[in-house]
């Protein structure tokens, strides 16, 4: 019942797409959060009391124990690398004009991880485990949004 | 079948136009509202049933992994069940096998849906329901298939706008007891429903629900388990779902036959032989207010084409004989799809418990059912629930629930958990951190070996179908396998390029709500010769003489200009004419 052909170009093909977009807004722990942020440079996490974890970023309900929570604990700006990768490659497949490095990080006094992009790595290949801080643009820049971080960098090669 | 299972607890966030938080802190406040309506923790919790519809609202790829924290499923077993707008009723059903099969003692069962997050217009998410090579090339809009269902209901049964108004006016006006409701309305009136904007005729603004953002949650537990939850467990008695064809263009669309499979299903299982007279109190799907109709109908609680007129004498009012969508339902609590389906479990529980405060029906209701439609409009999902919990049919024991309250609406009965804030269109636009992003996706779509075929007659100016010798069936559009008899199809026969009107709609508005220069006319033609017929546009002709059973004949696109699509008819018009 299968029918072959041997001229796939002249298989009638219909091009098409989904025409939406979302616009995202960042809920009631993240509105504090983006806040904090633009407004004061400083990051927040939410303390989970009964199950003695920091998230952040912050979040409204700790996903253990259902508690609801509040952005109420200063995390960073210093942490660690928890793992980082290289990408040499966009979204499509094509190589980029400078690598990317992508790290996961657990800021100081928080539990969990979150992925951000690695500046300044040097020379020197990054390590595991190494500390390293948040580099915020400056304040007039901040607009309420996760790239007022600019990136990390490894805190011993700036010193 | 499997261990008794019934509900214990039930929350629900409010319905709003679009909520300050996100997807999974809607969910969160459902399933704490739930949890704490029967005083259970997390930890009680065995397993996670959770439903969403499309990915595309929300705009999160995998929005059941992105939702399962919020929905309590950390470290639990958890899968989303989806069956479009039939999803939140199924979130019962899923709840019900999960702990009847004794895989869980305790589950529970969340819905979400958040539509603001689209932009320019959830309809954008709905496009793609169309076939791609067949419907879509035509324009079409999701209003479509309601207007042109509505159109075939009305017109074979001969009714009447105002009937079927009166659902929207019942729903808008219990929902003003709701303390969950974006769009209770004591007031409103039938007129006010005729008045408002035509959108598809016969589709009018105020006959459609809102588009919402909220979330529904229930906690469900098997027999031994339940009874020392709670003194009123609400049992679920019976399950039911069905799909039809997806082929929708070929089916009657004058009555829901998967719903009635659903419903018998369902019926089976609980023991009810009579319906009319066994079901108390009824939930059914009303996204529009005829589905509410057309599903009673399917619901076999009335005789075809008889539903309008219980609408009209009062039959459905809260206080009526049998009370529908004393919630205020999806026209007037709101419609954030799944949340929708689940909100009308909930309901049932609160109903059958003598909790809806300033919404509970006279009396003491034994036995309701809800239920939900969706996917592209052929699945049906049905569940009843009732105090009794042999579920045998038998007169069941009154059960000893509270006096209704009669007192005024009361935020905390049912368990209602406030949303943080109801955004406004200013807030929205302006929330800090939010971000915009597109979906760079996009598509190419093959015929396949079917309709490439009857996408090659159509160039020559010929309209084709495959013939299927176990239900002799002509089928049109034309498939390599019958979907009844699941069996190839035997030959390609060449039908007429004649048809009849089995439904149309003029259609004023695009899919983005945008209104249009020049209204369309989209129709289901039935094509003489076969056995089934096609989504086309009619033309040469006034929208006031338009008629369902009018013959009409296609207009081809000259030779050289066909090249093998749906567009190489250039639209029906009245045969005969020159």
């Amino acid at each position: 019942m299968l029918e072959k052909t041997s001229r796939p170009a002249d298989v009638r093909r219909w091009p098409g797409s989904i025409p939406v977009g979302h616009r995202y807004t960042p809920g009631r722990a993240g509105e504090v959060f983006f806040a904090a942020l633009r407004d004061g440079g400083v990051l927040l996490g939410s303390r989970c009391p009964s199950c003695e974890l920091v998230y952040a970023p912050a979040r409204a309900f700790c996903e253990r124990c259902f508690s609801e929570l509040a952005p109420d604990t200063e995390v960073g700006p210093g942490g660690e690398l928890v793992s980082f990768t290289v990408a040499f490659a966009g979204v499509d497949g094509r190589p980029l004009d400078v690598p990317v490095t992508y790290g996961l990080v657990r800021l100081d006094g928080a539990d969990t991880v979150f992925l951000h992009v690695l500046l300044d790595a040097g020379d020197e290949p990054l390590e595991i485990g190494e500390r390293i801080e948040a580099v915020l643009r400056p304040g007039t820049e901040r607009t309420g949004s996760i790239l007022d971080i600019e990136g990390f960098r490894p805190v011993e090669r700036t010193a | 079948m499997g261990r008794r299972v019934a509900v214990v607890g039930a929350g629900m966030t409010r319905f709003v136009r679009r909520a300050q938080e996100t997807g999974k802190e809607l969910a969160w406040e459902a399933a704490r509202a739930a949890l704490g309506s029967c005083e259970l923790t997390l930890e009680d919790i065995d397993a996670v049933c959770l439903t969403s519809a499309p990915d595309a609202f929300d705009g999160v790829h995998m929005k059941g992994e992105y939702l399962s924290e919020g929905a309590g499923a950390w470290g639990k077993p958890c899968i989303r069940t989806y069956v479009g707008g039939g999803s939140g009723v199924f979130a019962g059903i899923q709840a019900w096998y999960t702990v009847a099969s004794g895989i869980a003692d305790v589950a529970l069962v969340v819905a979400e849906e958040k539509m603001s997050s689209t932009q320019p217009h959830p309809q954008g998410a709905f496009l793609t329901i169309f076939d791609s090579v067949l419907e879509r090339p035509l324009g079409p809009n999701l209003l479509w298939i309601f207007a042109l269902e509505m159109q075939r209901y009305m017109s074979v049964h001969g009714l009447d706008k105002r009937d079927i108004a009166r659902v929207a006016v019942k729903n808008k006006r219990n929902a003003a007891g709701h303390p969950s409701a974006l769009l209770g309305q004591a007031d409103i009136t039938v007129e006010d429903v005729l008045a408002s904007e035509t959108l598809a005729w016969p589709v009018q603004r105020l006959d459609v629900s809102p588009i919402s953002d909220g979330a529904v949650a229930l906690v469900v537990a098997a027999e031994g388990v339940a009874e020392r939850l709670t003194d009123r467990p609400v049992w679920i008695q019976g399950v039911g779902w069905n799909l039809d064809t997806a082929y929708w263009t070929n089916r009657d669309l004058v009555f829901p036959e998967y719903v009635a499979n659903a419903a018998r299903m369902a019926y089976e299982m609980a023991g009810v032989t009579e319906p009319r007279k066994q079901i108390h109190v009824a939930e059914p799907y009303d996204p529009f207010d005829y589905k509410e109709l057309h599903h009673l109908e399917g619901l076999l609680l009335f005789e075809r084409g008889r539903a309008p007129e219980a609408a009209r004498d009062g039959v459905l009012d809260r206080d009526g004989d049998l009370p529908s969508c004393p919630s205020g339902g999806l026209l007037g609590v709101g419609n954030p799809i799944a949340a929708a389906g689940l909100m009308k479990l909930a309901e049932l529980f609160w109903q059958l418990r003598g909790e809806a405060g300033a919404r509970q029906v006279p009396g003491t209701p034994e036995r309701g059912v809800a239920q939900a439609w969706g996917d592209l409009m052929q699945v049906g999902t049905v569940v009843v629930m009732g105090v009794d919990g042999a579920g045998t049919g038998a007169a069941a024991a009154a059960p000893d629930a509270a006096a209704p309250d009669a007192a005024a609406p009361d935020a905390s009965t049912p368990p209602v958990a406030p949303v943080g804030r109801s955004l406004s269109e200013t807030e929205f636009r302006s929330a800090v951190g939010a971000v915009e992003h597109e979906v760079d996706a996009r598509y190419e779509w093959d015929a396949g070996i079917a309709v490439g075929r009857f996408l090659e007659g159509l160039r020559r100016g010929r309209i084709l179908g495959r013939s299927c010798s176990g239900c002799e069936r002509v089928l049109v559009p034309p498939r390599m396998f019958c979907e009844r008899c699941f069996r190839a199809t035997d030959a390609w026969v060449e039908v007429g390029s004649t048809g009849t009107v089995q439904t149309y709609s003029v259609c004023h508005v695009a899919w983005d709500m945008r209104p249009l220069e020049t209204p369309q006319m989209p129709a289901v033609i039935s094509i003489d010769g076969s056995d089934g017929g096609f989504l086309h546009l009619l033309g040469e002709v006034d929208p006031n003489d338009v008629t369902v059973g009018m013959a009409v004949e296609a207009v081809w696109k000259h030779d050289d200009e066909r090249e093998g699509s749906i567009l190489d008819i250039a639209y029906f018009r009245p045969k005969g004419r020159t």
